[in-house]
């Protein structure tokens, strides 16, 4: 079977617009390993530096997006919504203030494992709380109210703290950041973003009759509310990866399905994967912007692909609507 | 031309079950019932339209005949068998609805959504598409956006997607609503290819599309009021109970559908000249019922 054909295009553009992505993707991987805040090195050096520093680095920040990217098309295509992104089921709150209750009681623990559950449980309330037939709207509304208090809280536990220093520890981690992480770190995200992102784009033509709506999934033989109760719980675990691996991090749930989209248009068999790869390469370039930009100082990866994402975002919006 | 993947009736085929049969079935929203007692047999081939106000349950009857919502009690039987599920739902009823936003899909991608595969399309199954989209006249524009189609494009391009995987029954809620003539004209002529080779239930406003049907349901006061051809059904005192207007009805003297004409709100009194424009031709006596009669 041809690539063009496995992805589910008649024509080869998802193919071209994958193997393009892909190309840019490693260009991008190559130059985010060797762009530092240390200075340029060459990737055949593969010292310390480049071996156990940046490159581990560089393939958190894929997975980071990857999972983002595809968490955002699975909740568009659940929510009917292109402006679903993978934090819209309030998980950002409730990320955020596990993260930084964490950050208070164990200030030595890292707070991804919290974050994640955190981030699971107000995507269950959300549900609780929009139970009942299912009505995207209200799901929103549910995810906007619950991530609004959520944050709330997690702004009271900041100012409330009896130091700066809670502050100071859960400001990198609310705007997003890789870290360092070592090779065997990355093995439970890979294989759970990798798991995540293969589940979803073997139901690829169930979530494009899904995407219809309803009443037309149910007329063209998808068992509807099944489907959405799994897609729903792959998101929510995807998101959940990328919140314990590297924070929040914005906009790329939002931007790279809009720009995979625009390249290959609705079918999820061709959307899945460019839009994971459009995820893996925007944060993979955000990482290098926030890392050599201030060097020596690092910036919060999410601030730069909100900087970067949101400009990109409107100009895209603006090429639409000529 | 045929459509793709009919099943045409022939003369020594066996009589078949009803492609769709409701026996004493309610349907309603919420639980509580908008249509009781409802017995229906669509034979195979039969085109029958659903008819009655707003409100009446048209829509209602029409989703649950499309195995969309589940009848509060009774029972329906497609092909003599409970609805199954995957692809061979899709090639047991067709559906088209109102209101479905127009998508990205192109309309090759739209259409072969309409054979429910979960897996890639084979090349017969991608030659079905190519005739369903021929079929409705899509031809030229098979890779273009549905977003970027006009109404009755993408009317044309839905109901290819309900009768591409070659169903025994195609359930159509207002498919001519919101079109212009030449939107309707087309959709009608699309339906008269499908006459004799795919049953068809039709809820519709559009009294010309229900009296060109074989069989017309007129829904009024929470039950099937009137269940027969057209001729029987769509008469003015029928139509001035269920509807509440004064219908003048205009037959084709060529033989054709005839034509209808809301002349007055049916409880408007005096006679039907009274609020004709002056100079309209008096209609023949019978043929305007409610206030006037």
């Amino acid at each position: 079977m041809s690539f063009a054909r496995a992805l589910g295009s008649p024509g080869s553009q998802g193919g071209r617009a994958i193997t393009g992505v892909v190309v840019a993707c490693a260009a991008v991987g190559v130059v985010a390993i060797c762009a530092g805040s240390t200075g340029w090195r060459w990737p055949w050096a593969w010292d310390a530096m480049v071996g156990d520093l940046r490159a581990p680095r560089v393939l958190l920040g894929g997975l980071v997006g990857a999972a983002l990217a595809a968490a955002g098309v699975a909740m568009q295509a659940v929510l009917h919504n292109e402006l679903a992104d993978p934090y819209v089921l309030g998980i950002s709150g409730g990320a955020s203030v596990a993260a930084v209750a964490s950050l208070a009681v164990c200030p030595g623990v890292a707070p991804g494992p919290a974050a994640a559950v955190g981030a699971g449980a107000a995507a269950a309330l959300v549900r609780v709380l929009a139970r009942g037939p299912h009505d995207p709207t209200r799901i929103l509304l549910a995810g906007v109210a619950v991530g609004s208090v959520l944050g709330s809280a997690t702004g009271l536990l900041l100012v409330l703290a009896p130091d700066s220093q809670l502050l100071r520890s859960s400001t990198s981690w609310l705007f997003g950041g890789l870290g360092t992480p070592s090779w065997s770190a990355l093995i439970a995200p890979a294989a759970g973003v990798a798991a995540g992102i293969a589940w979803l784009w073997r139901h690829a033509r169930r979530i494009d009759r899904l995407a219809l709506g309803a009443d037309a999934a149910t007329a063209l033989g998808v068992a509807v509310p099944a489907l959405r109760r799994q897609i729903l719980g792959i998101a929510v675990v995807l998101t959940a990866i990328a919140v314990a691996a590297a924070g929040l991090v914005g906009f790329v749930g939002l931007i790279a399905p809009h720009a995979a989209r625009r390249l290959v248009g609705q079918p999820h068999r061709a959307l899945i994967p460019l839009a994971s790869l459009a995820g893996a390469l925007l944060v993979m370039a955000a990482d290098a912007v926030a890392r050599t930009a201030f060097a020596p100082r690092e910036l919060p990866v999410g601030l730069v692909t909100a900087s970067l994402g949101g400009p990109m975002f409107l100009w895209q919006l603006q090429r639409g609507a000529r | 031309m045929t459509m793709p993947g009919a099943r045409p009736a022939t003369a020594t085929e066996p009589i078949v079950e009803a492609a769709i049969e409701a026996t004493g079935v309610a349907v309603g929203r919420g639980g509580a019932p908008v249509l009781a007692g409802v017995d229906l047999a669509v034979a195979p081939g039969e085109r029958i339209a659903l008819v009655g106000a707003n409100g009446a349950g048209k829509t209602t009857l029409l989703r649950a005949l499309a195995g969309l919502d589940r009848p509060l009690s009774g029972q329906l039987r497609w092909a003599g068998r409970p609805l199954p599920a995957g692809p061979d739902r899709v090639r047991t009823v067709g559906v088209l609805l109102q209101g479905e936003p127009a998508s990205r899909f192109t309309v090759r991608e739209l259409v072969t959504l309409g054979l429910g595969l979960d897996g890639p399309a084979p090349a017969a199954a991608r030659r079905r598409v190519d005739d369903a989209i021929a079929w409705a006249a899509l031809g030229g524009l098979a890779d273009r956006p549905c977003q970027a189609l006009s109404g009755g494009e993408a009317q044309r391009a839905l109901l290819a997607r309900a009768v591409v995987a070659g169903p025994r029954a195609v359930v159509l809620d207002e498919p001519t609503n919101h079109l212009d003539p030449a939107g309707r004209a087309m959709v009608h002529a699309l339906l008269d290819r499908l006459r004799g080779q795919v049953a068809v239930v039709i809820a519709s406003h559009e009294l010309e599309l229900a009296a060109s049907c074989d069989r017309v349901a007129l829904l009024h006061a929470g039950r099937v009021a009137a269940l027969g051809p057209p001729a029987e059904v769509l008469t003015p005192a029928r139509l001035a109970e269920a509807l509440g207007v004064q219908i003048r009805r205009l037959d084709d003297p060529a033989g054709g559908p005839p034509l209808f004409r809301v002349v007055a709100p049916a409880g408007a009194r005096g006679s039907v000249a009274a609020v004709a424009p002056r100079g309209a031709v008096a209609p023949r006596a019978g043929d305007v019922a409610g206030g006037a009669a």
